[in-house]
């Protein structure tokens, strides 16, 4: 190699080594090795001018470039996959976790709704068939008091409230003439006969009307029928 | 807190599922992703699209990011390696650059004619018509001040090819400043 040809690669190695000497990111050995050269070759400092220029306008050429438009982010976020730990993963994903998770989730103004509509039902369905099982055993129609025990009166199937005591139904009792005949029945239902010399339909409407009234100490009053 | 602390920390957090602090890393990243990614596709669309990408793996794979590179080098990485997939898909795009320069010139309107008086408007437009590995080179070297390692780790070649890919870069571009009529006086 003559030595035309050795000065020509140093200063080709020197030359690209140029654009990162200009923009400052050279390591410092490099650096050093640049300046030592530009030193004794001060005619290839021009070129430290070309690469500015460049530089600048490659600058300029970027900056005119738009960003990502606004939408981009919330499509990046909602593109994200959910990463947990197997674990847990398997918990999330298990049905107990969603039964739990369910339970203790804030109700909605709709499920609040159809959870009134369902207790609503299931209180109708559930006096329905308290009555239906009343009344099978006893064949429908009012059963007067004489009608099972011999005694006379009106009989009712009565529920009592969870906060009644002994005192309130003995009290009740009392007042309406009463006295429970038969209970408890599926559903903490009794049998209550009124003594009463009226036996009418309208008679035992009045009654039963009386006793649902009575709402401190009873929850529930069916006529007892035939 | 520097900069490289600051992506650091949000790395970190992102590793940890923290949707804020991708929120923030888009924030500090999204231009120079983009941009970087536009230069290369040359459609927005493409290149937003290729941005999320960028991002969506970075919230993927931010658990194994070491930090020997700065976060802005890891990006641009990625975004590298998803342009480079998407032109050889695409094949919309050559990679060579007499073809980009070819398609160039067929996009020449009067107004571009009449920039060509002007010497920086001619050098920004012969930027443009350097290869996309070219350009590439410049622009992560000029725009985004990537040391000579960092440059490597992106496009992934040696140190060595890409100090000689940069320097035929900008031999290329003074050839076409000299098409163009402007003599720089190099090489």
């Amino acid at each position: 190699m003559s030595e035309d040809e050795t000065a020509l690669s140093e200063r080709e190695e020197i030359e690209m080594l140029l654009p990162w000497y200009v923009g400052g990111s050279l390591d410092a050995t490099d650096r050093d090795r640049v300046e030592r050269y530009l030193a004794h070759h001060p005619e290839v400092r021009r070129q430290l001018d070309l690469i500015r220029e460049e530089r600048h306008e490659t600058i300029l050429a970027n900056e005119a470039l738009p960003t990502p438009s606004a939408v981009a982010l919330e499509r990046l976020m909602a593109s994200l996959p959910v990463r947990r730990s197997g674990l847990l993963e398997r918990l999330l994903a298990s049905e107990s976790y969603r039964a739990i998770a369910e339970l203790f989730a804030p109700p909605t103004p709709r499920a609040v709704r159809y959870a009134a509509y369902a207790v609503a039902c299931l209180l109708l369905v559930q006096s329905l068939a308290i009555a239906a099982l009343l009344v099978e055993g006893n064949g429908g129609g009012y059963q007067t008091a004489a009608g099972k025990d011999g005694g006379e009166g009106l009989s009712f199937f009565v529920g009592f409230t969870d906060t009644a005591s002994t005192a309130d139904l003995t009290r009740l009792l009392q007042e309406f003439d009463a006295r429970i005949v038969d209970g408890p029945k599926p559903g903490g239902i009794y049998q209550v006969k009124v003594r009463i010399g009226d036996h009418s339909p309208v008679a035992a409407d009045a009654l039963q009307r009386r006793l649902a009234e009575r709402r401190d100490v009873v929850r529930l009053v069916l006529p007892a029928k035939e | 807190m520097n900069e490289k602390a600051h992506d650091a920390q949000l790395m970190a957090r992102i590793a940890a599922q923290d949707q804020a602090a991708l929120r923030g890393l888009y924030a500090r990243h999204q231009a120079r992703v983009f941009r970087f990614l536009l230069r290369l596709v040359r459609q927005e669309a493409i290149a937003e699209e290729l941005t999320n990408e960028v991002f969506l793996a970075a919230w993927r794979n931010a658990g194994t990011f070491e930090g020997k590179a700065s976060t802005a080098t890891w990006l641009l990485s990625i975004a590298h390696h998803r342009a480079v997939s998407t032109l050889r898909r695409r094949r919309e795009e050559s990679w060579n650059e007499e073809e980009a320069a070819e398609i160039a010139d067929a996009k020449d309107s009067p107004e571009l004619e009449l920039q060509k008086t002007d010497k920086a408007a001619i050098l920004r437009r012969c930027l443009e018509q350097l290869s996309p590995e070219h350009r590439e080179v410049i622009d992560l070297v000029y725009y985004h001040e990537m040391s000579i390692g960092a440059v490597s780790s992106i496009v992934g070649i040696p140190e060595s090819t890409v100090k000689t890919r940069m320097f035929y870069a900008r031999k290329r571009m003074s050839e076409l400043l000299q098409r163009a009529g402007v003599d720089r006086g190099w090489p």
